[in-house]
């Protein structure tokens, strides 16, 4: 079956912000929005590097809560715990934004038309038309 | 018969089995989801809402089949994404017709009749084809101008093949019963072997419920479309799951009975709510708070009536009563008894 055709009014993004947690409660509030943000976010640890990616996966109970990404750049997965993050930054576009169903049908006809021109020469280019 | 009696017996034999052996909670159909780029954007559609990095992954065909063997459901309907754009795709079908697995590969149909040489015609296999309705509300749903008629070209190339080809067809609030009708009428004089149809509903993400299909409104609608329905209309369901959607019989959700999983892991605890990722069929099956889910249990899921979550609760009730089982078989004889 088909995804829904209708999504959320537009609500502000979080593209573009950054959340350094003061607390537990505030580290878990942050997680959570990136679990749920389609778009890479950048963590930058406690020791002092930082990883970009999609926050795809949290496991927020037991002795060691963690999350998991997939890296931007390179394969497999990466599993941080949560004590290790020292900030949340959505740097990735939000890939949600805009793309509700009222927001196509709002659009006028040659700005449609230029998207399904755009998404179908993608599709080309990688082979998929 | 929408469904060949092999399908039927195989389905029957696992369900009575897994009640026989007092499994309470067992899966009905693994959505398999190997890759979530699409060659379509649908508006609003939450699957392919993903960085290209992540659009990129694909599942390797030993991980599609490894989820298989894990999950044990007798019916694997492969979504996506589009499961055609995957180029090992054939031989992941391969892979799981070979376990006697009924695959349904759900495909838009753009790239179909080009790759119907890679598929081999099997009782096993089914294309499912993603069918909005007539052409004008198949072309809008789907923003593009065309893709009905290639998918409906498509659809006659298959069936030529003896390819087995069935329709789904999700439904919104602005569905017109009358040109549904018309469409069925249209899908079974192309020939395919039976139809789905499921009305939308939104991902957690995003529950616009001003647009979605409330319940009242869903049992509505459904009543119109399948009230004195036409004999020759073939639908690929629980004869019990269309009562469900009219309002007739009243479900709990088994959101275990259609189990998904990604590139992202085993997908907590439908294909429609992303609350987590278990690292195995087992932990999803054990570590899931499944009584937290479902009408009445949770504020996501208020007005749900999906088929992955109410399919298979049509089908615990065929199963699980006598009077679900005669229910059953005087509606399959007698459509549109009460």
């Amino acid at each position: 079956m088909t995804d829904a055709k209708y999504h959320a009014p537009e609500q502000g993004s979080l593209a573009g912000r950054v959340f350094r947690p003061a607390s537990l409660d505030e580290l878990r509030e942050a997680i959570e929005l990136a679990f749920d943000y389609r778009g890479d976010v950048t963590v930058e640890l406690k020791s002092g590097g930082q990883v970009t990616g999609y926050l795809f996966n949290r496991t927020a109970t037991g002795e060691q809560p963690t999350i998991e990404l997939f890296p931007a750049t390179g394969s497999g997965t990466m599993t941080i715990p949560f004590s290790e993050v020292a900030a949340i930054a959505f740097t990735g576009e939000d890939t949600a934004t805009g793309k509700s169903w009222e927001a196509w049908v709002a659009k006028k006809d040659s700005e449609r038309q230029r998207e399904v021109d755009r998404v179908e020469a993608e599709a080309k280019a990688r082979g998929h038309l | 018969m929408a469904v060949p009696v092999s399908q039927m017996y195989t389905v029957t034999k696992y369900v009575l089995t897994q009640k026989l052996r007092g499994v309470k909670r067992y899966p009905l159909v693994l959505m398999l989801e190997p890759l979530f780029r699409c060659n379509l954007a649908c508006a609003g559609c939450g699957k392919i809402q993903y960085p290209d990095h992540v659009l990129d992954k694909r599942l390797t065909p030993e991980q599609c089949w490894a989820a298989a063997d894990e999950c044990g459901a007798p019916i694997i309907s492969i979504p996506g994404g589009e499961p055609l754009i995957h180029p090992e795709m054939p031989e992941i079908v391969r892979g799981l017709v070979a376990r006697q697995k009924y695959v349904y590969l759900c495909t838009n149909a753009i790239l179909l009749e080009r790759k119907l040489d890679e598929y081999q015609a099997s009782k096993f296999l089914t294309f499912s084809v993603h069918m909005d309705g007539l052409k004008d509300e198949h072309d809008l749903a789907v923003c593009r101008d065309g893709v009905y008629d290639v998918a409906v070209k498509a659809i006659k190339a298959a069936l030529k093949r003896g390819h087995r080809v069935t329709t789904n067809t999700t439904l919104f609030d602005d569905a017109n019963p009358e040109r549904v009708r018309k469409f069925f009428d249209e899908m079974m004089a192309l020939g395919v072997e039976g139809m789905m149809i499921s009305p939308g509903y939104s991902y957690q993400k995003a529950p616009d419920q001003q647009h979605f299909l409330k319940r009242s409104r869903t049992t509505e609608l459904f009543s119109k479309i399948l009230s004195n329905r036409k004999r020759g209309w073939q639908f690929n369901q629980s004869p019990l799951f269309l009562e469900f959607l009219m309002g007739r019989r009243e479900y709990q959700c088994t959101p275990w009975g259609n189990p998904t999983y990604n590139v992202f892991g085993w997908q907590r605890p439908c294909y429609l709510l992303q609350e987590g990722y278990a690292s195995s069929f087992r932990e999803l099956m054990e570590k899931t708070a499944w009584d937290s889910y479902g009408t009445g249990r949770n504020e996501k899921c208020a007005d749900c009536m999906v088929h992955c979550g109410y399919e298979a609760s049509a089908v615990e009730d065929t199963f699980g009563s006598l009077s679900g089982f005669a229910k059953t078989v005087k509606i399959t004889l007698l459509p549109n008894a009460r």
